[in-house]
């Protein structure tokens, strides 16, 4: 039975492109950052912050799915799971941030200058106030922390569908299905906290003064938006070969369409509600963000995602057609990507770069450098690389579920 | 009216009646048969587009409302801020686009519906409760251009039906 259900060949050849490209351009990558330090882990972090999206995205929706149960969780699962495998693929890519934190977060070189400050002398009162928490160390502590939570809970997933697969009867393949539903629970608590802490201190703390509480959510939303479009580019390329061709339906691809446009307003929604809530607030710790971002090319940008990260998606996925062909819908969710790369590069790129925090400037000029063309392309090899090599692995669909019958008549049905 | 036993027939009889080109057609069952719509040849519903055109109508008179009080009915300075300021419209604007879009969903489904409908033809057959419980009932209207009463009848008693009914208005 496992053998049926094994992943395409074909997938062979564009896993061996995604590694040559990635290859390439992660040594162009570190050339990059031998020369221009600072400009390529800024495209660095953005490269990484678009495809661990997906990656972390994919555990996010491991887990939504064995709590809703449903047809599209039974053939996304396996996608999911290698999605969520690639996090050890993701904590060697996060390793030139790590080591480059303090040539990439000005906070990092205040909390420094602030400890080496005279007793008398005036410090970042910000940075000062939040005390050891802003300390590189106890961040570099906290991602560790935040990649085994990660990592513990992949595992544990990836582990139980598994067990699923070699079980020798449908009540003990049915028992591991229940595990699985029951840490979830708990499971997707964790993990929204996790991802909250993370996209705190990965991407907020660029802007070392500036917070907003609504952060995590913003990137829980687009990293599950993210890992479903991914999912459907590649459910879209699987539904014309074997064996997913057999598998796949067009009501599958209605579901999931569904959900991107639920995940679009949510997206949309949340960053609303942040702008919302600074303008009329009109402080000013909270509105240099803003300010700064609706300058110029940067406001120009911030347009260009109000219509294309929203409006744009959100108006073709109201279609029922538009969402039952799987190639257009395919097309969508690659152009979707895209616009999570752009919103990501408009979080990234205005923020102040190292010796800029205390300037508090309100204009930015518009900066893009070559690395956060090149970054995001490299570490999409490497990380599709490893993806397909985990997708085939294992076998493309939980053939021992017991609601794998069903879910395959669901997606025929009208 | 034809009484069936099973989903399976009457679809086959729907579509055959369709095929025969009766287009005053219904039929009932106990659940939803989602292939029914095709076998009878239904059209889609243009519910979607009542609903869109709601939510366009929600969203602009929610802007309408606040810009005309806002700005020309009674301006007055709330918190510094313009008398146009389209961020805290949006909010009020937003909520009118769903309550209107909603509206036109519930109308609209029970207009297209022809509901609420108090009397219908089809309950004077004392076997159409029938229709609740485990029969499958399928109709051909008198008002169908195609209708003629011995032709009708003959192809009705054609389609493998358990009885044929005659229903008084």
């Amino acid at each position: 039975m496992s053998d049926t259900y094994k992943a395409p060949e074909s997938l062979n050849r564009l896993q061996t492109a995604a590694l040559g490209i990635g290859g390439i351009g992660v040594i162009a990558c570190f050339a990059g950052m031998y020369l221009q330090p600072e400009q390529a882990l800024r495209g660095w972090l953005l490269g990484f912050i678009l495809w661990a999206g997906i990656g972390f995205g994919g555990l996010g929706i491991l887990l939504l799915q064995y709590l809703t149960g449903g047809a599209w969780g039974v053939v996304i699962r396996r996608i999911a799971e290698a999605c969520s495998r690639t996090i050890p693929i993701l904590a060697i890519l996060f390793v030139p941030i790590l080591l480059g934190v303090y040539k990439l977060y000005d906070w990092a070189n205040i909390y420094l200058a602030n400890l080496a400050a005279p007793a008398d002398a005036p410090v970042d009162k910000v940075i000062a106030w939040r005390g050891w928490f802003m300390d590189p160390n106890f961040w570099v502590a906290r991602t560790v922390i935040y990649f085994v939570i990660f990592g513990a809970l992949a595992y544990l997933l990836n582990k139980w569908s598994r067990q699923q697969d070699t079980a020798e009867t449908p009540e003990k393949a049915a028992e591991f299905l229940g595990i699985a539903t029951r840490v979830s629970g708990p499971g997707i608590i964790v993990f929204v906290m996790t991802v909250t802490f993370a996209s705190v201190d990965w991407t907020m703390t660029l802007e070392p003064h500036w917070f907003s509480t609504i952060w995590g959510f913003l990137f829980v939303a687009g990293w599950a938006l993210s890992c479903f479009s991914f999912s459907v580019a590649m459910m879209a390329y699987l539904s014309t070969r074997a064996p997913m061709d057999e598998v796949l339906g067009k009501r599958h691809f209605h579901d999931i369409g569904k959900l991107m446009l639920a995940l679009v307003m949510v997206w949309a929604y949340f960053n609303f509600s942040q702008y919302l809530i600074i303008w009329s607030g009109n402080l000013t710790e909270e509105t240099p963000f803003y300010l700064v971002r609706s300058k110029g090319t940067w406001g120009a940008i911030g347009l260009f995602l109000i219509f294309f990260h929203f409006a744009f998606p959100f108006l073709i996925l109201l279609m029922q057609d538009f969402k039952r062909k799987a190639k257009w819908l395919a097309a969508l969710a690659v152009f979707i990507i895209f616009m999570r790369l752009v919103d990501m590069y408009y979080i990234i790129g205005p923020s102040p770069m190292v010796g800029e925090a205390n300037l508090h400037l309100l204009e930015v000029p518009f900066r893009l450098s070559v690395w956060d063309v090149v970054s995001p392309i490299a570490i999409g090899g490497i990380w599709l690389w490893w993806f397909i090599r985990e997708l085939k692995r294992r076998p493309i669909v939980p053939f021992n579920d017991p609601f794998f019958e069903n879910a395959i008549k669901h997606g025929k049905g009208h | 009216m034809a009484e069936f036993d099973s989903s399976t027939e009457l679809v086959a009889a729907a579509e055959r009646i369709r095929d025969a080109g009766y287009t005053k057609t219904d039929a009932f069952s106990p659940f939803p048969i989602h292939e029914l719509d095709k076998a009878l040849g239904i059209k889609r519903s243009i519910l979607p587009y009542l609903v869109f055109g709601g939510g366009i109508l929600g969203l602009l008179s929610g802007l309408g409302l606040q810009y005309f009080t806002h700005v020309i009915d009674y301006p007055i300075i709330v918190g510094g801020r313009p008398y146009f300021s389209l961020p805290s419209f949006v909010p009020p604007a937003y909520e009118l686009t769903i309550l209107l879009a909603s509206f036109a969903a519930v109308l609209g489904m029970l207009f297209l519906n022809g509901l609420p409908k108090p009397y219908h033809p089809v309950f004077n057959v004392p076997r159409f409760n029938l229709a609740m419980r485990e029969k499958f009932f399928l109709v051909i209207e008198r008002e169908d251009p195609k209708f003629d009463y011995e032709e009708t009848r003959s192809l009705m008693e054609d389609l493998n039906a358990q009885e044929v009914f005659e229903v008084d208005e």
